[in-house]
């Protein structure tokens, strides 16, 4: 297969429009990946910030995320399919956020562990609360691992969601898929290229957001800190 | 579940396949790693020295990191003219995957290495290479480790993932299980998929132990495997 | 006023940190606690803001106990100041000193004023408000800490190493600066050093600790100098503590010499003794050595360089300093402005110590 026809394939509108086009397929996988990223930051942020802050429980916390990141996604998913019911979207938002639940927790739990530990002893002599010295120190601190640690899960599910189409939903594996099944090669690499541009433009808008939400006096911070050497 | 679970793998043909399936898997997951690992190191090396070099490195690495292994596995025949399915189409895929994955690992632990042990290493008498190899890189092995041990787990997941297109490996036990509607196989899938990752990661840690004898036990916090 | 009564703090390794500590600290002065490390110091000192809780025996400030306050609340009546500042990184300048007045419920107007007003109090232009602390340097964040701990005035200031990790010149400024805010503001500070000199230029009263967190001794500093209680407190003070007392006594009845003087700018006639160089405000430049021969108008190149200047009415310390580092044998006594007032003689200074001890 040439570039040409995949070029040709691209620029058909009539494969971007209507139902079951591109922007279709983009739509659905985006939805999966929001609401499977989303429904995995609100278990792991909580509990990386709880682990961290506290400083207890950090072994366990690892080693369940160390052990979550070696489950095979598309076995979890057909796993789960068989048992739950084909068609259904339960089963890949579990297996999709299970995936995105890793990165998320190590972030969270790297991002508050990474406060120095001399401000964290100020934020308590000034006379903070536990909860005061969280959320208006270690927390605000905490960002740039954390949000990469989003990013990162992002990614991961925006790769792996193909494999809804798998189990007979939508999202951009199934343009993949389907054009597998019948040799439309150029509509296998199309919906391989668009799922490619996706992950990159969604990985280049939540940097612009990270560099917008992390305060300007930890960029400074650490380009101090690189910066000595 | 158990009882189908023994009647499936009491089953010759069936140990067969699964065994083959998982060597597989092991080819296809592991080689890329290696070749991924050599590759990042000069790379690295020299991305690190160069600041030029650096920006322009860790630019591309950064993208195609980002781009999914899925998407690379299908577009990279027209580029390299392998066959989608084609064990090299894979393993140059995944290698390409690594290598962007562990250069960043790689300069980072080279920044990482104090300047006095290097100038002391220079002024004995060693020259760059010879130091790079016998001082330099022992010493970025726990850097280099922790970047390694995320890429093993990374590079064994992916394997199974491919199984969407036909890709071997332990993911035609899911793809297999689902299409007959039997669980088994899919379970004898996950449970291997996660005994090699176990596996893998030990070796891992135990050849970093090996490479560096002067580093004792850590007790206390455990690293996490991999932030982000 | 803090008191601690038998204050012990055993560790769960078993180690003993603090053994059985009573001392007060008295209102309005700085009590130093001082000692090699392994000494119980830093635990002492976050025994009395309860960052650590002893496990016997009673902190009291103004005859509260510690213990019935809730540590937050605590902690915000007391300033703490630590070696690494530990300012936060996010926050602005401005908003790190605001933080306790933030925290007791001000209006962000209100502390951002009094900020600002902090700044100007620890010796910090006012500009400095917008950097963030990673555009400091390292003495210029310490006092942001300073000014962090005094925001809300607090009676009790705790530091703790505050200036050990700045480089000398920095640190003897902000040892100065310590100095005349505490003669503005009078607090009531616990400072903590391992530096015996730091601890005798600084404390009212100093109590050194011997390793196992029991206390050595505890006494002004030029008692301490010239009583050590034993042979680890006088070993721990140092060699040379009979020429630190010097600091300690006072130098009335010391003669003042008139000195020959030549003038910057004037022809010098060759002289057959040492004479000392003065400038237009009369401030001394340099000596002139005897016997020399100078072209024209003197200047400062014919000049041996004198040695440390004695400011009238300061310790015997300045004077004898003054006379040793001369290379004329007469040390150069100054007056507040830095103009020349005469000459004193070594032999002289020891002089008046012996009538000193003579008398006493």
């Amino acid at each position: 297969m040439i570039f040409s026809e995949l070029a040709d394939w691209l620029t058909d509108p009539a494969n971007w429009t209507g139902h079951g086009g591109l922007l279709h397929r983009v739509a659905e996988h985006l939805r999966y990946t929001v609401i499977a990223v989303l429904g995995a930051a609100v278990v792991a942020v909580p509990l990386g910030l709880a682990v961290g802050h506290s400083g207890r429980g950090g072994t366990v916390v690892v080693g369940l995320a160390n052990a979550m990141r070696a489950l095979p996604t598309l076995g979890v998913i057909t796993l789960l399919s068989l048992q739950l019911g084909i068609l259904r979207v339960g089963p890949v938002l579990l297996g999709l956020g299970i995936l995105a639940v890793p990165p998320i927790l190590a972030g969270s739990y790297a991002g508050v562990q990474s406060v120095d530990r001399a401000v964290v002893d100020a934020a308590a002599g000034v006379g903070m609360t536990s909860w005061q010295r969280l959320w208006r120190v270690e927390v605000p601190i905490a960002m740039p691992l954390l949000l990469g640690g989003l990013r990162g899960a992002v990614l991961q599910v925006v790769a792996t969601g193909t494999v809804a189409a798998y189990v007979g939903l939508g999202g951009l594996g199934r343009p993949l898929l389907d054009g597998l099944r019948v040799t439309d090669y150029p509509r296998v690499a199309g919906a391989a290229v668009v799922v490619a541009v996706l992950a990159v433009l969604l990985d280049l808008v939540l940097a612009a957001v990270q560099r917008q939400i992390v305060p300007r006096g930890l960029r400074l911070a650490s380009r101090t800190v690189s910066g000595v050497a | 579940m158990i009882h189908d679970l023994v009647k499936y793998l009491s089953n010759p043909r069936n140990q067969d396949a699964v065994v083959h399936l998982l060597l597989v898997h092991i080819r296809l997951a592991l080689v890329p790693l290696l070749i991924g690992l050599l590759a990042a190191l000069p790379i690295g090396w020299a991305a690190q020295r160069y600041r030029r070099v650096r920006a322009l490195v860790l630019g591309a690495s950064n993208v195609l990191y980002t781009v999914p292994s899925l998407a690379l596995f299908v577009i990279l025949p027209s580029i390299i003219g392998t066959r989608i399915l084609d064990e090299l189409n894979v393993v140059v895929a995944l290698a390409l995957y690594t290598a962007a994955l562990l250069v960043r690992p790689v300069v980072d632990a080279l920044d990482a290495l104090p300047a006095h042990v290097l100038a002391a290493a220079t002024a004995v008498g060693y020259r760059p290479v010879r130091r790079f190899l016998t001082v330099e890189l022992p010493l970025a092995v726990p850097v280099l480790a922790a970047g390694v041990r995320v890429a093993s787990v990374s590079n064994i997941s992916l394997v199974s993932v491919g199984a969407l297109i036909g890709v071997g490996g332990l993911g035609q036990l899911f793809t297999e299980g689902f299409q007959n509607a039997y669980n088994p196989p899919i379970v004898v899938g996950i449970a291997l998929t996660l005994a090699l990752a176990l596996v893998v990661d030990l070796l891992l840690v135990a050849g970093r132990s090996l490479l560096t004898p002067w580093q004792g036990q850590r007790a206390g916090r455990r690293r996490l495997v991999g932030a982000a | 006023m803090i008191e601690f009564r038998a204050v012990t703090k055993r560790f769960p390794d078993g180690t003993t940190a603090v053994d059985k500590l009573s001392l007060t600290a008295e209102s309005g002065r700085i009590t130093v606690l001082v000692g090699p490390s392994g000494c119980g110091k830093t635990t002492s000192l976050r025994m009395i803001n309860r960052m650590i809780d002893p496990t016997d025996g009673t902190i009291f400030i103004d005859d509260l106990d510690v213990r019935t306050t809730d540590p937050a609340v605590l902690r915000r009546g007391i300033g703490y100041v630590i070696q690494q500042a530990g300012l936060f990184p996010h926050r602005t300048v401005l908003d790190n000193v605001a933080t306790v007045p933030l925290l007791i419920g001000w209006g962000r107007r209100k502390a951002r004023a009094r900020a600002a007003e902090l700044l100007e109090v620890v010796g910090l232009p006012a500009a400095m408000g917008a950097r963030y602390p990673a555009q400091l340097s390292g003495g210029q964040q310490q006092r942001v800490g300073v000014a962090r701990a005094l925001a809300a005035d607090p009676p009790v200031l705790l530091m703790d190493e505050p200036f050990s990790a700045v480089d000398p010149v920095v640190r003897e400024g902000l040892q100065d600066e310590l100095l005349r805010l505490q003669s503005e503001l009078g607090k009531t500070v616990v400072f903590v050093t391992h530096d015996i000199d730091e601890a005798i230029k600084l404390g009212d009263t100093v109590a050194v600790l011997r390793e196992g967190g029991r206390l050595a001794q505890f006494a002004p500093p030029d008692q301490l100098l010239a009583e050590p209680a034993d042979d680890f407190v006088s070993s721990f003070v140092g060699r040379d503590r009979g020429y630190r007392r010097l600091s300690f006594v006072g130098s009335d009845g010391l003669a003042i010499h008139p000195l020959r003087t030549v003038a910057l700018g004037e022809p010098a006639p060759p002289l057959d003794e040492w004479a000392l160089a003065v400038d237009g405000a009369g401030r001394p430049r340099g000596w002139l050595p005897p016997s020399s021969t100078v072209d024209g108008p003197l200047t400062e190149d014919a000049l041996r360089p004198g040695g440390s200047l004695y400011t009238k009415g300061g310790s015997l310390r300045g004077a004898l300093d003054a006379a040793l580092s001369s290379p004329s044998g007469y040390g150069v006594a100054v007056d507040q402005a830095g103009a020349l007032v005469g000459g004193v003689v070594a032999g002289e200074v020891l002089a008046l110590l012996r009538s000193h001890r003579d008398d006493s």
